[in-house]
């Protein structure tokens, strides 16, 4: 019996204009999918929803933006990295969380230091200790093919229990009531920034290394290699490509941003280690990565939106009584919204006579 | 310091069935899925959604009955979402999974805010008559609640259907050798949808336990990171509902003497190196269980992860 | 083999299926009585497998009827095939590896619903197994069994769901001679009870031993359906191939130098965590091909893949202009001159995600010009893209498209294009016109040679004894992962590989 179908063609070419078209009414739909469970838990969307707007119509609320969307833009930037050749770095968190450690543990050492070498060690230290936690799920994958998604999910919990354990202990201030958190860091190991607000020298480093890594992806040797290593993992060993070195390598740097935007995060916005120092902003990074098609361009634009995102949710939070969450489930309903118009980029629909 | 002897034992015995009877259920779940080829990374999410809503039942309406099924429903239609992106859209299943499980955890943490810190009505014992007295044994096995049977009685009873049984075998194929599959008329993606949906549905159920019966009230991060010990532990049993058994009371006797050690005044110190070993034994695991599968090639679905396209190869 | 009765079992008429780009089956008929077996011939892309898939249900055709036993059909799916009688076993098996025969045989089938009830199965299995002398273990899994006995499974396949109609796709490309023979006696048994079977294949010394009727397309198109007395082997081949068919010998007389590749005692392990390579040793000259026959399955592949650094080698010596490169990386013998076409072409040696321009450096993006120490040198790499796709003449919109938007010859083209310009010391070519065709084949050939004139030393495995005896100039026989017989190109005699490829000769 003939009839007509709908049925999903592959694409020939990956169509530009759904490049970009697909991931910008993904993330519309997402938001407004959020509607129904504001009503849910008794809250008019629409209040909700201008709160979440105006936070980009004036000027604090952008500055602020930018702020948070500092860490974002770091570690969303070094995952580029891994998810091109399929490694799936869930750990972002635990490597932030140790570039944090590492960079408090700086502090300790050197308190008298000047700022340039205090600020500078602490960075090296971040990127460092950041970059190890990568290192490890990395050799894991390479040698010994431990699932990665796995191996870098658990150690992020790791990474957290270790710094609760620092906070609550060893490295608790005296001072601070009990809670867990380290002393205030003296001037010297703060970033600079911006007067007025709360913008510090981390969005810098942020947009070069964003520059370097789109340099890194389509210019240099290893870019082709993750590119090869991306399409298939035998095609890659067929071209000569060194799949332990390449992972070493990119998981290494995806670590150590990540690293750097822990230590941001302690150095120029919060000035201290504490308990919680990063609400999920490791997680929020995987989906601006992908949101931002792996493209370290234009994850700047994405990360500050999403740090927009993550200022509305504290004002929902104040504002409406809403839980920290709500940021979480309006990326979560954006990523969902991407990853299913994604298909389209690569797919189009067709009519056919079978 | 207190003592260590058998009540001690026994005690740790019976509370490592309960701390392992959540992982039973998400695993058998998760194997089910994985078997059919789909990667489910959203068990966290859906458990997360299954603990809220058996609580927030159980809280409202004190019907435990009800809780336990609209946690099993919720987990299913969660799970649904994944499907349809996985196999449908033939959308990347990590990413996807990943997605499902901020917006589980989101959605918890967003409803549930209100209710941190209160109490629910809780699953009772139901000691099996006779059984329960037996020494060591009794107390350990036949003295726990209702989900904990049921947990044991799936396990037995999924093996038996995935491996003696006509849709069991199809889910096999499914996950194995899609191309084949479908050209012997088997419907995969609809054998991918229900596998899903199944595996959805034993996650809520894990989620409704913890909620109802292990932890006293509700509080953020209910799951902990459970989910994900749940995709590891669908590796260790090999994909198998019996093996998974083992490898839930393992990881629960990790849990229970995590617990039981602080008890005691065991680490106190620096109790963060208790909580962090189910982690760390994770971790542990994986990198054993990769060595032997490297040299025996321990059967992952070879399909597993990819979706499944007529027509292309 | 003469029918009982002369009914028509099936009547395929002007059956039209096309692709993009290609009218694969172009109002082709064909016509099946019962207890007939037909031979259905022609070349690789002459439209012989898209036919039967057609009459399998698992291709639609845009034009053409069916009829069984002079009733119209509309088959949507294999399911419906198999309910009428039809069962096809597949150039490559369609089984599960991992699952035993029995649950192979039974997958698929409404019966039984629930609870699989093994040994009702397993003694049904076993009374079609014996009746038609295909012995099978129903509880062995797949993985564990010879192509010659997943072979087995597929019939009982058929058979188990009461096929009288068995169509056969080119079922000897896996087979030794002995298992060949057996192949024919069942056919051969099929038929005088009355059922039909029709056989694919392009070789033609088969088509003629077995078929009653032979049907050639060629192009999609059918060419003449010739009676057993008609058939005559020059005929066929010419019939196939649509012109005169010279089998001539273009190898110019070449000095062999300096030894390229020396291999001793080279063991390797395969994939099943037993040896696929044994103790092999061989050498391979500066302007000499050796070519290596065999069926596929006896260790060819695991032989290019030591060669090639894609699989590391348990023990013996490899050496290369003299060095031992038996521990070295895949780039470093890339770096010493070793081009390789893999087996696996389409995802592996050229990756479709890629631009052409980037598959063209694949396995050479790290040498200069195409790259100093850290950055890639876009212009080196487009200038030489647009080089070979004008030299090679690959059908491309342009050097920046995509490898997905290539048709699998041109791919091919690509990886050629690229493995054999430049000077490669050691070319290792594994089944390099295997899907091509002729006027790809001739043409490939002919670029194998003419690397052979510049130097190069050349291993070239290759299932088509014509193209190993007309290019090598020494040939060598694998059989269960040995070398069983070596041998100079003027000494081969025909016979003795044949029966070396069965495993019942050996020559040092």
């Amino acid at each position: 019996m003939r009839s007509l179908h709908l049925t999903f063609e592959p694409r020939l070419a990956i169509s530009r204009a759904m490049t970009i078209t697909v991931p910008v009414i993904s993330l519309v739909l997402g938001f407004l999918s959020a509607a129904p469970l504001f009503l849910a838990v008794g809250v008019n969307p629409v209040l909700a929803y201008r709160q979440v707007l105006g936070v980009f119509l004036n000027v604090d609320g952008l500055t602020e933006s930018l702020t948070r969307g500092i860490p974002l833009l770091l570690a969303s930037v070094g995952l580029c990295l891994p998810f091109k050749m399929n490694f799936w770095n869930i750990g972002a968190e635990g490597q932030l969380f140790m570039g944090a450690f590492a960079a408090t543990g700086m502090v300790f050492l050197l308190p008298e230091s000047s700022a340039f070498v205090l600020l500078g060690s602490m960075m090296i230290a971040g990127f460092i200790f950041g970059g190890i936690w990568g290192l490890i799920p990395a050799y894991l994958k390479a040698r010994l093919e431990v699932n990665e998604v796995l191996s870098t999910l658990m150690l992020n919990f790791v990474a957290i229990l270790w710094v609760d354990y620092l906070v609550y202990g060893p490295w608790r201030d005296p001072k601070g009531f009990g809670f867990p958190l380290t002393p205030m860091f003296p001037p010297n190991a703060r970033l600079p920034w911006i007067p007025g607000t709360r913008i510090h020298a981390g969005l810098v480093i942020g947009i070069i290394c964003a520059g370097l890594v789109y340099v890194f992806l389509a210019r240099t040797k290893w870019g082709y290699e993750l590119n090869v290593t991306g399409e298939s993992r035998l095609a890659a060993k067929y071209a000569g490509i060194d799949y332990l070195k390449l992972t070493l390598l990119v998981m290494f740097i995806s670590g150590g941003l990540a690293g750097l935007a822990g230590m941001g995060l302690v150095s120029g916005i919060v000035l201290r280690l504490r308990h919680g120092i990063s609400p999920g902003y490791g997680f929020s990074a995987i989906i601006i990565a992908w949101l931002a098609r792996l493209n370290p361009l234009a994850a700047v634009p994405v990360s500050i939106l999403f740090g927009g995102l993550l200022v509305a949710g504290d004002a929902l939070q104040i504002g409406l009584g809403l839980a920290f969450a709500t940021s979480l489930v309006f990326q979560a309903l954006i990523l969902l919204f991407v990853v299913g118009g994604e298909m389209l980029t690569r797919y189009k629909l067709a009519l056919t006579w079978e | 310091m207190a003592e260590i002897d058998m009540t001690f034992f026994v005690s740790l015995l019976a509370h490592t069935v309960q701390a392992g009877t959540p992982f039973v259920l998400g695993t058998i779940g998760e194997i089910y899925a994985e078997r059919s080829g789909v990667l489910n990374l959203g068990v966290e999410g859906m458990m997360a959604m299954g603990a809220l809503t058996a609580f927030m039942t159980s809280f409202y309406t004190g019907n435990l009955g009800l809780a336990i099924a609209l946690a099993m429903i919720v987990g299913g239609l969660v799970s649904l979402i994944h499907a349809f992106l996985s196999i449908t859209m033939r959308a990347n299943q990590i990413v996807s999974g990943l997605a499902i499980t901020i917006l589980g955890l989101g959605l918890s943490g967003f409803v549930g805010k209100p209710m941190i810190g209160m109490t629910a009505p809780r699953l009772g014992t139901f000691p099996i008559p006779i059984l329960a007295e037996t020494p060591v044994v009794g107390p350990v096995l036949f003295s726990q609640d209702v989900l904990v049977y049921a947990s044991i009685l799936s396990a037995l009873v999924l093996w038996f259907v995935l491996f003696k049984t006509r849709p069991g075998l199809n889910a096999r194929s499914a996950g194995e050798n899609p191309a084949m599959a479908d050209s012997l008329g088997l419907n995969v993606y609809l054998i991918r949808y229900l596998c899903v949906l199944f595996g959805g549905v034993m996650a809520g159920l894990a989620g409704a336990y913890l909620s109802l019966m292990y932890t006293p009230l509700w509080i953020e991060g209910m799951t902990a990171g459970r989910g994900w010990i749940v995709i590891a532990l669908t590796i260790f049993a090999t994909w198998n509902p019996l093996r998974a058994l083992l490898g839930a009371y393992l990881f629960g006797g990790v849990y229970a003497l995590q617990f039981r050690l602080q008890a005691i005044g065991i680490g106190t110190q620096a109790p963060q190196f208790l909580i962090m070993l189910p982690y760390l034994t994770a971790i542990a695991g994986l990198v054993l269980i990769s060595a032997e599968a490297v040299k025996r090639r321990i059967g992952v679905p070879t399909a597993l992860g990819l979706p499944y396209v007529r027509g292309e190869s | 083999m003469t029918p009982p009765s002369k009914e028509l079992l099936v009547q395929m008429k002007g059956i039209v299926k096309r692709f993009p780009g290609v009218v694969a089956n172009d109002h082709v008929n064909f016509e099946l009585r019962a207890g007939e077996v037909h031979g259905l011939l022609g070349e690789n892309g002459a439209g012989k497998t898209t036919l039967m898939n057609v009459l399998y249900g698992i291709l639609r055709p845009e034009e053409g009827e069916i009829y069984i036993q002079g009733k119209k059909v509309d088959i949507g799916s294999p399911r419906e095939a198999i309910g009428l009688g039809i069962g096809m076993v597949h150039q490559h098996f369609k089984l599960v590896e991992p699952h035993t025969v029995l649950e192979n045989i039974l997958l698929g089938l409404k019966e039984p619903a629930f609870i699989l009830n093994v040994k009702d199965a397993a003694n049904k299995v076993l009374e079609i197994s014996k009746r038609y002398e295909l012995p099978v273990d129903p509880k062995a899994r797949i993985w564990q069994l010879s192509m010659g006995e997943r072979q087995r499974v597929e019939i009982l396949k058929a058979l188990y769901r009461g096929a009288s109609i068995l169509v056969l796709d080119e079922p000897t490309s896996v087979l030794t001679p002995p298992e060949t023979r057996e192949l024919f006696r069942f056919i051969a048994q099929m038929a005088a009870e009355g059922r039909s079977v029709v056989f694919i294949t392009h070789k033609l010394d088969e088509v003629m031993a077995v078929s009653d009727r032979v049907t050639v397309l060629r192009a999609g198109r059918n060419v003449d359906t010739l009676q057993r007395k008609q058939l005559d082997k020059t005929k066929l081949a010419s019939m196939m191939v649509g012109r005169e068919v010279l089998f001539t010998l273009r190898r110019k007389p070449v000095i062999a130098g300096e030894t390229v590749l020396d291999m001793r005692q080279v063991t390797v392990m395969g994939d099943k965590g037993f040896p696929a390579v044994k103790n092999v040793t061989l050498a391979i000259r500066e302007g000499e091909i050796f070519g290596v026959a065999g069926i596929a399955g006896n260790g060819q592949r695991e032989l290019t893949e030591a060669i090639t650094g894609m699989r590391p080698i348990v023990s013996g010596e490899v050496r290369l202009c003299g060095n031992d490169i038996g521990r070295e990386s895949i780039s470093h013998r890339i770096e010493h001159g070793i081009a390789y076409i893999p087996e696996d072409r389409v995802g592996v040696a050229a990756p479709r995600g890629l631009t052409v321009a980037q598959d063209l450096v694949l396995r050479k993006y790290r040498e200069k010009p195409f790259s100093n120490r850290v950055l890639l040198n876009p212009h080196e790499i487009g200038d030489n893209a647009e080089r070979l796709i004008k030299d090679f003449n690959i059908m491309v919109s342009g050097k920046d498209a995509l490898a997905r938007t290539l048709s699998g010859g041109n791919l091919q083209k690509l990886i050629l294009a690229r493995e054999l310009s430049g000077s490669p010391k050691l070319i290792v070519a594994a089944y390099p016109t295997r899907g091509l065709d002729v006027g790809a084949t001739e043409y490939v050939r002919g670029l194998l040679l003419r690397q052979r004139e510049a130097g190069a030393a050349l291993l070239m495995v290759s299932e088509d004894l014509d193209e190993i005896l007309s290019l090598s100039d020494r040939i060598a026989v694998m059989y269960g992962g040995e070398i069983v017989g070596t041998f100079s190109a003027s000494e081969a005699n025909i016979e003795q590989i044949g029966l070396m490829m069965g495993g019942s000769l050996r020559r040092p």
